[in-house]
């Protein structure tokens, strides 16, 4: 991000911008930045709030007034919360243990899928958009994918990136969802760690796989499957 | 929340051990916000939902026209250490295209670009970008965009 604001502003584009890690900024010296103290995913602070992202543009833009550089400068202000004030969220569909009907870990998750349905499509109602959809399949499809690679051998043809979007496409339903229900806010993250089938089952698929001869799906395991604060 | 010294320390560990040259000194002169056209480019791993999706270690980037609907907009971005829910309930929370056509609107600034870059970040060397980087800054010169807001995500 610093050197994309480095090679622009070499070729006489002037720059400004958001900083997320401070310390990377303060190390590379790109022309323009404002630090902000929002969590990583989040570099305009809030969801839903144009009022605060304005007051943090802002902020950014005036630093397009100085006449030297480079600049950093800090965010003083916290995001406020995006969620409903008052509510206490909770998640619409309560995951407590094994579905009734479930007898194995795909049927658990085929069955929150379905539990999830009418809290989705709210979702797209109330949102007016959805972010499902990078690996070009339907959910069901998705889902049926990912628990494929559960029997997956050495031999069968694999597309490891359709594979990576698959599992995005449902963890954006299962959070999408989720967000549906008042008060919803960053804490879905942990409900959906914590609480689902579709986790356990993508943990499961990095302890199968961890070691698998393909090289492509080592790299995936090691860096982009668990988040690391809830490995 | 974001300083290394708040962050889990395997998290903390993990970005402090991304490489971050110290970049050479390039600097455009001021001007008038009024008399600037902005164009956004972002390292959220943005595109739209036909683009091929971002693969692991890529320097390359995706268009995104002003006048997307926000429904075509996917995320493919490598990292799974970063919250997603903001971008799925506002687009604007990593790429404010409503906010910089409300600025526009306000006569804040002069206009807004007819497109918009999205890189993927934080799995690329930063000195990597150059060559897609200087393409982008023809193509936004082309478009009369003087000015660029950039994003993480």
């Amino acid at each position: 991000m610093s050197a994309l604001a480095y090679f622009l502003e070499d070729e006489g584009i002037a720059t400004t911008g958001i900083s997320l890690v401070r310390e990377h900024t303060e190390q590379m010296q790109p022309p323009r930045f404002l630090w902000v103290p929002f969590p990583l995913g989040r570099p305009l602070g809030v969801p839903g709030n144009p009022e605060f992202q304005h007051d943090v543009i802002a902020a950014a833009l005036n630093l397009l007034d100085s006449h030297a550089g480079p600049v950093l400068a800090d965010f003083e202000r916290d995001a406020p919360p995006s969620g409903e004030p008052e509510a206490s969220w909770s998640c619409p569909v309560s995951f407590g243990g094994p579905k009734r009907e479930a007898t194995t870990l795909v049927e658990e998750v085929a069955a929150e899928v379905r539990e999830l349905a009418p809290w989705y499509a709210l979702s797209r109602e109330k949102h007016g958009r959805t972010t499902v959809g990078a690996s070009g399949l339907e959910i069901d499809a998705a889902r049926t994918l990912v628990a494929s690679v559960l029997t997956l051998s050495d031999a069968d043809e694999f597309d490891v990136l359709k594979f990576k979007y698959a599992i995005e496409d449902l963890k954006a339903y299962y959070l999408e969802a989720a967000a549906a229900s008042p008060g919803a806010d960053i804490n879905v993250n942990t409900w959906l760690w914590r609480e689902t089938a579709l986790t356990r089952m993508i943990r499961e698929l990095a302890d199968l796989h961890r070691d698998s001869p393909r090289e492509d799906l080592r790299t995936l395991i090691a860096s982009g499957f668990v988040p690391r604060e809830f490995r | 929340m974001v300083r290394l010294a708040d962050m889990p320390d395997i998290d903390a560990q993990h970005l402090r051990d991304k490489p971050c040259p110290q970049l050479p000194k390039a600097w455009v002169p001021a001007k008038p916000l009024n008399e600037r056209r902005f164009a956004l480019v972002t390292t959220a791993g943005i595109g739209r939902r036909d683009d091929e999706g971002f693969g692991f270690h890529t320097n390359d980037y995706r268009v995104i026209p002003n006048d997307v609907d926000s429904g075509e907009l996917v995320m493919t971005h490598n990292s799974v250490n970063f919250d997603r829910s903001g971008f799925q309930q506002d687009l604007n929370i990593a790429l404010p295209i409503d906010r910089f056509k409300e600025l526009a609107d306000r006569g804040t600034i002069k206009g807004v670009g007819t497109h918009h870059y999205s890189f993927m970040g934080a799995t690329t060397e930063p000195l990597d970008y150059e060559p897609t980087a200087r393409k982008v800054a023809g193509h936004l010169k082309a478009d009369g965009v003087d000015t660029v807001f950039i994003t993480p995500i």
